[in-house]
């Protein structure tokens, strides 16, 4: 299946996670469509992360998406994680892979986090070049990813929706558009995240994420260890009704489930999207 | 280079590090969320990955010290080896150096444990072999051969030589069950470490097999071999001691390949 403008249509994915390596293997469920791996994971020489991984490419789909290409640092370009990160582009052949609209660290320094940018014009055409820069490295076409963000800079200029819609149509890349994090910046910032999800170029939305979080009060923080609530899904809902069919997955990193769990908030997606996609081939 | 861009994350990483509060000015605060509080996540998301990290790759190190004492030395380790590498996978590559210079009253043993949890790590995500060397093609090889045989050995194959008692003290505390006693001797004892069935694996060695692998690993011939380890064995049984380390380490699966020296 293809959405009316030819982007690929996967359906309805996981995040592979070690925990159910075994349990994928031995029942292969017919309800996941494809994966997605946390590319650093696999950065690795051998031994039982790799063995599974190649063991469960061989019956599904699959997505990489990455955690630390820094796209938006000042720092140059890591060619050596780059290399690294195609080396496994060969393996894996992915439909797509993909990283943050973020930057993790200078002077070399990795701080493991998505850090936030400021949403200014400098930052715009820093980001776009480099994104032009891997792109043109892997010979391929990369997906950027909203963050969740807890801050907003004094230096802001526009929305962070103006900013990843002028970042991507400057790159010529495409969006993995995360709608827990839409949600989780909402009521961090108090925008109306509908007017994020019609903000963005629809054409260029090549993929969903939705995730748990925690909140606490005053800020929400995404953590990824909570089942997704009633909110996220009624957002992923008008998400569906508004962008038609996008390739979706759900993200679990703490306190993971039994497969079956997450493979039910799965069905629980599909359910509340497919309606809109026939609506919109009808 | 946008310098904007750049010093404002300046500012921003020396906050995470905890030596300047100077970005604070460039964050709107508002009612709800007070720009320090909003900046805490990321201050505190920081340190807590960071432990985590390191706490699943040195659990029984941190079982030892305790979890706020680990919690301290990740701190202190972070101050002195912030990670320096995409993956999270690397961020411990430095902490068996850290403890040796600590003021630890135990930094000896601590310093071992975590050369000897590092070491697991290595072994664990090492390339994989392209082969086994079975004892059935093992048994192939003519006899007036044997003396040429050089032997490639498997990517995860390595030893650590630790004076304290760390294996079976690791062991211990990471099945919950009681340590034994800490126990030092004035000689090391050589632990061979390999992955098998994608797990690592360990054993210790005599003094004449430590020998013997080292001496494999550097390309000595089973002749050589056979000559070294007469320091050991009589030279009635000097070729039979050899061939059961041979056959031994066949059984672990750590010998790749036998190359014939012609």
């Amino acid at each position: 299946m293809t959405s009316k403008n030819n982007k690929p249509f996967l359906g309805f994915g996981l995040g592979l996670r070690s925990d159910h390596y075994q349990e994928i293997i031995d029942q292969q469920p017919k309800e996941i469509d494809w994966f997605e791996i946390i590319s650093e994971n696999y950065m690795i020489d051998g031994g039982k992360p790799l063995y599974f991984l190649d063991k469960i490419r061989q019956d599904y789909p699959m997505v990489m998406h990455g955690v630390s290409m820094s796209i938006g640092s000042t720092d140059p370009l890591n060619m050596e994680y780059l290399q690294q990160l195609k080396n496994l582009i060969d393996r894996v052949e992915p439909i797509w892979f993909s990283d943050h609209l973020c930057w993790t660290g200078v002077d070399h320094k990795n701080m493991h986090d998505l850090l936030p940018l400021p949403y200014t014009e400098e930052a715009v055409n820093h980001i776009a070049d480099r994104i032009g820069q891997v792109q043109d490295f892997i010979g391929r076409q990369m997906l950027i990813e909203n963050l969740s963000s807890y801050i907003t800079y004094t230096t802001d200029a526009m929305t962070e929706w103006e900013f990843l819609s002028a970042v991507c149509e400057k790159a010529d890349c495409n969006i993995l558009l995360d709608v827990n994090n839409i949600y989780v910046s909402s009521y961090n910032h108090h925008f109306d995240p509908l007017e994020y999800l019609k903000g963005v170029p629809a054409e260029r939305v090549w993929q969903h994420h939705l995730a748990g979080h925690e909140n606490n009060g005053n800020l929400i923080i995404d953590t990824h260890d909570h089942p997704i609530i009633d909110p996220v899904w009624d957002l992923y809902d008008k998400t569906a009704a508004l962008l038609g069919p996008v390739s979706t997955m759900i993200e679990r990193d703490g306190n993971i489930p039994p497969l079956a769990d997450v493979i039910a908030e799965l069905n629980r997606a599909r359910e509340i999207a497919t309606p809109h996609y026939h609506a919109n081939h009808a | 280079m946008p310098e904007e861009l750049h010093a404002l994350q300046h500012r921003f990483q020396d906050y995470l590090e905890g030596k300047s509060e100077d970005f604070i000015k460039d964050i709107v605060s508002s009612e709800n969320a007070l720009a320090e509080h909003r900046l805490g996540a990321y201050y505190n998301a920081y340190r807590i990955r960071l432990i985590d990290c390191l706490a699943t790759d040195f659990p029984v190190l941190r079982k030892e010290v305790g979890a706020e004492a680990f919690e301290y030395l990740v701190l202190d380790y972070l101050k002195l080896y912030p990670s320096e590498h995409p993956s999270v996978r690397w961020v411990g590559r430095h902490m068996v150096e850290f403890l040796q210079h600590s003021t630890h009253e135990n930094r000896d043993f601590l310093a071992e444990l975590a050369q000897f949890e590092w070491a697991q790590g290595l072994s664990f995500d090492a390339a994989n072999s392209d082969q086994i060397f079975t004892m059935d093609a093992m048994a192939v090889i003519p006899p007036e051969q044997w003396p040429s045989m050089s032997f490639a050995f498997s990517p995860s194959t390595r030893w650590l030589d630790l004076y304290w008692n760390i294996p079976p003290y690791w062991t211990a505390l990471d099945t919950d069950g009681k340590a034994p006693q800490k126990q030092i001797e004035e000689y090391p004892t050589r632990w061979l470490i390999w992955r098998k069935d994608l797990r690592p694996n360990w054993r210790s060695l005599e003094a004449a097999e430590a020998w013997a692998i080292e001496a494999s690993f550097k390309g000595a011939n089973f002749a050589e071999l056979c000559e070294g380890l007469l320091e050991w064995f009589g030279e009635e049984s000097v070729a039979m001691s050899a061939a059961g380390y041979l056959k031994q380490w066949i059984h672990d699966e750590i010998i790749t390949d036998i190359i014939i020296n012609a």
